[in-house]
C-alpha cells in the first residue's frame, strides 16, 4: 500500500538556497471516501468532535458489509492497528474476506454479531467498537460485544437508523430511547449527531465505556 | 478454588484465581485492577497452556468453540490440569461461596453453551462446577486483556498473527460452506 507521507525538511538556516531540501517523498495514494456510502465519513463531515478511530487503534467493527468503510478504517489505524470486521451475510462476507487478503490489518469474521462468544477465539480486547448493524436490538448487540471485548475506558460509535428500530415513532424519540438503553449498559454517550444530508433519519452516537472518574 | 478457561487463537489457557473479591460488582477500583497487568497477576495466574499444533488443529477447535462443542483436546486439557474436588461429586454449588468451601473446584468459561457441554463431558463425572456467570465473565475480560503476557511462549504480536490466520480459515470455511445458498450465480 502506498504510504501517505511526504517530508520537507529544513536542512540549514544559513543556506537559503537549500532551505527546503526534500529528504524523501513516498508515493501518495488518495482514495475517495464517499459520505453517502459511509456512516463514519458522514459523521466526520457532520462535525463529530472525536471518532476515536486513530492510528494504532484496535477496532471491532460490527456490520462490516462488503468492507467499503472497513477499508478506510484500515487506512486510518494503519499497520500497527487492527480491524476485527464482523459480518454475517455470506454474500458480502466473501468480498470482505477478499479485501482482508490485501489488507493484513483486517481480521475478517463471518459470524453473527448477536453471539459474540462464537468468535471469542478470534478477537482481542479492543479500543473502539463501531456498529452499523441496523437491527431493532442493536443496543443489546453492541452491549454484549462491549462486555466481552471493549476495554475499560474504551469508546463506542453507533449508527442508529430510526426506521430499523421503530418505523412508527418520531426519529428523535427513537434516538433518545436508544441513548437511554446505552446508558443502562455502562456506556456513557458523549455526543450525538444527525447524518443529514447524507442519510435520512440516521444518527451517530459516540461515547465511552466503563469510564473511570479521575480522582481529585 | 476457582479456575478460568480461555480459548485463544494460539491455544487453550487454564488460569487459577488466587484472589478476586468484588470483581463482578463493577466497582471502579476492581475495573482498574483488572486493567492493570501487575495488579491482575496478583489476582489470577496461569495454571496451564496447551498450544494448537497446526492451523488445521486451531480451526477444528475454533469451529467447535463457536458451536459450543467440546473437542477431545479441550476435554483432555481440562481433565489433566484441573485438580479433583475433595468433596463428593455434584455437591458444589454455583454460588460464590462454593469456591471458598475446602476442596470444591469451580471452572468459569466464556459462554453458557460451553458450560453445559463441558459439564456433561467433564463436570458431571468429576464434580467440578462449571459456570458462565457474571463473575467469571469479569475475570475473563482481564484474561483476554493480558493473555499474551500471561503466556511465556508468546511474544507481542504473536496472538494477532494467530487470530488473523485463524479468522481467514474460519471465515473462508463459513463462506464456502454455504455456497449452494442464494448467493450463487453472482459475477
Amino acid at each position: 500500500m502506498p504510504l501517505q507521507v511526504s517530508l520537507l525538511v529544513d536542512l540549514s538556516e544559513k543556506d537559503r538556497s537549500r532551505r527546503h531540501a526534500v529528504l524523501c517523498v513516498f508515493k501518495v495514494e488518495y482514495r475517495v471516501w464517499n459520505p453517502f456510502r459511509s456512516k463514519i465519513a458522514s459523521a466526520i463531515l457532520g462535525g463529530i468532535d472525536n471518532c476515536h478511530i486513530v492510528p494504532g487503534a484496535k477496532v471491532l467493527y460490527l456490520g462490516a458489509a462488503s468492507g467499503t468503510t472497513v477499508s478506510h478504517v484500515s487506512d486510518i489505524v494503519g499497520p500497527t492497528g487492527v480491524v476485527y470486521a464482523v459480518e454475517f451475510s455470506h454474500r458480502s462476507g466473501r468480498d470482505l474476506v477478499n479485501l482482508a487478503k490485501k489488507r493484513t490489518n483486517i481480521v475478517p469474521i463471518i459470524e453473527d454479531a448477536r453471539h459474540p462468544a462464537k468468535y471469542r477465539m478470534l478477537v482481542s480486547m479492543v479500543d473502539v467498537i463501531f456498529a452499523d448493524v441496523a437491527q431493532p436490538d442493536q443496543s443489546r448487540i453492541v452491549a454484549l460485544n462491549a462486555h466481552s471485548y471493549l476495554k475499560v475506558g474504551g469508546h463506542f460509535m453507533i449508527s442508529i437508523k430510526a426506521n430499523c428500530i421503530d418505523s412508527t415513532a418520531e426519529p428523535a424519540v427513537v434516538f433518545a430511547k436508544e441513548v437511554k438503553k446505552l446508558q443502562e449498559e455502562k456506556f456513557r454517550p458523549a455526543e450525538q449527531i444527525s447524518l443529514e444530508p447524507y442519510e435520512r433519519d440516521h444518527a451517530v452516537v459516540v461515547g465511552s465505556y466503563r469510564t473511570v472518574k479521575k480522582k481529585a | 478454588m476457582l479456575f478460568l478457561l480461555h480459548e485463544s487463537a494460539s491455544g487453550l489457557g487454564l488460569l487459577e484465581v488466587i484472589e478476586a473479591d468484588d470483581v463482578a460488582s463493577g466497582v471502579e477500583e476492581a475495573m482498574l485492577a483488572q486493567a492493570d497487568f501487575s495488579r491482575f497477576t496478583r489476582m489470577v495466574r496461569l495454571k496451564a497452556f496447551a498450544p494448537f499444533s497446526s492451523a488445521e488443529h486451531a480451526l477444528e477447535n475454533a469451529n467447535a468453540v463457536s458451536e459450543g462443542v467440546i473437542t477431545d483436546y479441550l476435554r483432555e486439557f481440562v481433565e489433566a490440569n484441573l485438580p479433583k474436588p475433595a468433596g463428593k461429586p455434584g455437591s458444589s454449588k454455583k454460588t460464590k461461596t462454593a469456591a471458598d468451601v475446602d476442596g470444591a473446584v469451580e471452572l468459569g468459561v466464556h459462554d453458557q453453551k460451553t458450560a453445559q457441554a463441558l459439564h456433561d463431558a467433564v463436570g458431571a463425572s468429576t464434580g467440578v462446577a462449571i459456570n458462565a456467570d457474571a463473575r467469571s465473565a469479569e475475570l475473563l475480560r482481564g484474561v483476554r486483556c493480558h493473555f499474551e503476557r500471561l503466556i511465556d511462549g508468546l511474544k507481542a504480536g504473536d496472538l494477532a498473527k494467530a487470530q488473523l490466520g485463524l479468522a481467514h480459515s474460519y471465515s473462508r470455511s463459513k463462506v464456502k460452506f454455504n455456497v449452494n445458498r442464494s448467493e450463487t450465480g453472482i459475477l
